[in-house]
């Protein structure tokens, strides 16, 4: 998989491609957009990460030209403004996805992967993770067949949860998927929450599923697998 | 009127002085008046006296005394309504016209002159009747050594009579005069002082949202326009100050961002360095956690920024408040239930206004996240939303800390903690109350608050109600049930409206 990132802060951008390196994306930088816009003609790429500040040439510039002739290219746009008519025109332009900065690492590569999965979503009625198990039709979950009684928020935390198994929510993923932004400002909502998901789901076993990572946030893993 | 008012005080102002050059210009004319009519009667009393002299008593040695009689009876019949005439030599009276009428008056007991005093002077006398009379008096020496004396008189009757009537004239006419000079002028100031009201209230009106309005010139070349074009320039100023202000925090909110981005990222990928030592696992953490503060502040600084500034374009649908607080409070029902706060809310009917679903659901949560952060373990945190004429207004009331009462004008403001330590403590941004306001601002509404320190806080939120009919009530539910049920995982199934939390 190739993934082309344009991007003007050279920090950023390094930040970028060592991230995505590791997990084992081959990365081209560009540092404005005309050399984006001819990197991208070059070769075929599999995804293209757009920050929408660039000289030379704006970023919203490149994606409007990008897909008069690519209208495939995944593009997640990069953008330091977040309001919601600046959004509405992102995706008039042809984004698939955008980030606002400053974001977590562990959500680019998050949304990297969902954009380059693009439809094989995991969409089964039972999601599992381990010995955690989770019926979407009857909405019931059981941990080694033992039932676990939810209240509907601890239950749509859980299913975001099993469905990014082994990933790092941050808490702004976690409140964008289960509230919504209204609750961005606001101090520990999501800790509360988790916490109260854990002890239904965690307490009285030996191993303990969901996990905190400390200043991204949260994660859940199964024993079998570490 | 108001006793402080311009126009009255100017009104007063020169209705007083009218009085006073009233005054001063009424005993002119009155003591002008008297001075010129006695002046008058005395010249011609005078003149009388003197032209009998020369007419009559000059020639008495050829012509006789008969010849006298006669001749004055002839010029001063008796009766003579005007004057009194006598001519005496010694005693003995040679003529005297009789009693004046048409006013009577009776002269019959004149004294004759026998005070030296009264040569060639005026002097007054009571007639019997009563009235006043001015007499004057020429001694004429005549050729045989005796002397005649020629004695006029009048009546100063009239003149009395004129000046009564003009006293009573003015007395009469000053009063009206300022009454009618005060009204009028009242009426009349109102005239230059429009364009001051009109300046008044447009300047009430300039601030209130925003200050891109101008106060109206008023184009009379005077100082009233001098004045508007001044309070204009200084909204100006004021406008420009306030908008590098907003700039300002847009463009350092704006600026914080990529190296928020650069610290975080780098901070992310040391923390996932295997095998750190676990001081430098806590250090990175710490700084991440950190980071991710102020990330929260710079995006809270921003949407203040944009929707002080107006960069934030809002929806404006009808929105349903209850619904909004209902959901929102399902949302939040852990968070109270963690400190056994009781939350709660009676759902009512529907409470529709104008404005942004989602900006009015952060007024929502911010106050609430608000009311339960500062509520200690048991207490009560109230919601409630009400219709009041034509408005709409939320209360959330808790028993919490409260707010001591200096620090209550402030509460609103940017960064203002009332209690530094337990508020920093609690993660908060500083900002969220800011934020209330700023939405509330945009809605046309307006944030209060009131708190009894140590007792608790109640916040209240008035937004411009929007009245609707039933069938515009039927036809909103439908579509907004359309428009909500996509985003399943904001709203959770089996949602219900009254939210109360157990007590674990």
């Amino acid at each position: 998989m190739r993934i082309l990132v344009i991007e003007d802060e050279q920090k950023v951008s390094a930040l970028i491609k060592r991230g995505l390196i590791s997990e084992r994306y081959a990365v081209d930088v560009a540092a404005d957009g005309i050399e984006g816009l001819d990197l991208v003609q070059a070769y075929p790429y599999d995804l293209m990460i757009l920050d929408l500040m660039l000289p030379r040439l704006t970023g919203a510039e490149v994606l409007q030209r990008v897909r008069r002739k690519n209208t495939f290219l995944p593009v997640l746009v990069l953008t330091a403004r977040d309001s919601i008519e600046d959004k509405v025109k992102l995706f008039e332009l042809g984004a698939d996805d955008y980030l606002t900065k400053p974001f977590a690492f562990a959500e680019l590569l998050m949304r990297v992967k969902a954009l380059l999965r693009r439809g094989p979503v995991n969409r089964s009625s039972t999601l599992r993770v381990g010995e955690l198990e989770l019926d979407r039709l009857t909405q019931q979950v059981r941990r080694a067949g033992r039932r676990i009684e939810l209240t509907a928020k601890e239950y749509a935390l859980l299913e975001y949860f099993m469905q990014n198994e082994e990933r790092v929510l941050s808490r702004n993923m976690i409140i964008e998927h289960v509230w919504d932004q209204s609750f961005d400002g606001i101090t520990n909502i999501v800790d509360v929450y988790v916490r109260h998901l854990r002890s239904k789901v965690d307490d009285g076993n030996l191993f303990k599923m969901i996990r905190t990572v400390r200043g991204t946030g949260y994660t859940i893993r199964s024993e079998n697998e570490t | 009127m108001k006793r402080n008012s311009l126009r009255a005080r100017v009104t007063t102002f020169y209705v007083g002085m009218l009085a006073v050059a009233l005054l001063v210009f009424s005993a002119a004319v009155y003591f002008g008046v008297k001075a010129f009519l006695t002046r008058s009667l005395e010249r011609m009393l005078s003149n009388n006296a003197h032209s009998i002299v020369s007419d009559y008593l000059v020639p008495l040695d050829q012509k006789g005394e008969p010849w006298l009689v006669t001749e004055m009876t002839e010029s001063y019949p008796p009766g003579y309504s005007e004057a009194f005439v006598r001519v005496s030599k010694g005693p003995r009276i040679l003529y005297q016209s009789g009693d004046m009428r048409d006013p009577f008056v009776s002269t019959s007991k004149v004294p004759l002159p026998w005070n030296q005093k009264w040569f060639n002077t005026f002097h007054r006398e009571t007639a019997t009747s009563g009235q006043r009379i001015v007499l004057y008096t020429v001694p004429y020496q005549a050729p045989d050594g005796s002397i005649i004396f020629v004695e006029t008189g009048s009546t100063i009757e009239p003149i009395r009579h004129v000046l009564r009537s003009l006293l009573l004239i003015l007395c009469l006419a000053t009063p009206i005069i300022l009454v009618a000079a005060a009204i009028g002028g009242y009426l009349l100031m109102s005239r230059p002082l429009r364009p001051v009201v009109v300046l008044t209230e447009q300047a009430e009106h300039v601030g209130r949202k925003e200050l891109g309005e101008r106060l109206p010139i008023i184009p009379t070349g005077d100082e009233l326009e001098r004045l508007s074009l001044a309070l204009n320039r200084m909204i100006e100023r004021l406008e420009t100050a306030l908008t590098h202000n907003h700039r300002f925090s847009a463009d350092a909110s704006h600026e914080l961002r990529t190296p928020l981005t650069i610290i975080r990222g780098e901070l992310e990928s040391l923390i996932q360095m295997p095998s750190l030592p676990t001081v430098v696992m806590e250090g990175i953490g710490s700084a991440l956690e950190e980071s991710n503060r102020m990330a929260k502040i710079v995006n809270s600084l921003m949407t203040i920024s944009r929707l002080d500034c107006g960069g934030e374009q809002i929806e404006h649908a009808p929105v349903d408040l209850v619904e909004v607080v209902a959901v929102t409070l399902d949302h939040m029902s852990l968070l109270a239930e963690e400190k056994h706060i009781s939350l709660r809310f009676d759902a009512g009917a529907p409470i529709y206004v104008t404005g942004d679903s989602m900006r009015l659901k952060q007024i929502v949560v911010n106050l609430i996240d608000n009311a339960i952060k500062y509520t200690p373990d048991g207490g009560d945190v109230g919601v409630s939303v009400t219709a009041e004429q034509k408005k709409a207004i939320l209360k959330v009331s808790d028993t919490g800390i409260g707010i001591p009462a200096v620090s209550l004008p402030l509460v609103f403001n940017r960064f203002y903690r009332a209690d530094q330590a337990r508020s920093r403590e609690s993660g908060g941004t500083g900002l969220g109350l800011s934020i209330v306001k700023a939405i509330c601002d945009v809605h046309e509404g307006e944030a209060f608050v009131e708190s009894i320190d140590g007792r608790g806080t109640t916040f209240r939120i008035e937004l411009p109600l929007l009245s609707l009919t039933a069938t515009q009530v039927v036809q909103l539910r439908a579509a907004t049930f359309v428009e909500i049920s996509p985003n399943g995982a904001a709203k959770s199934p089996g949602t219900k409206k009254a939210v109360s939390t157990r007590t674990s």
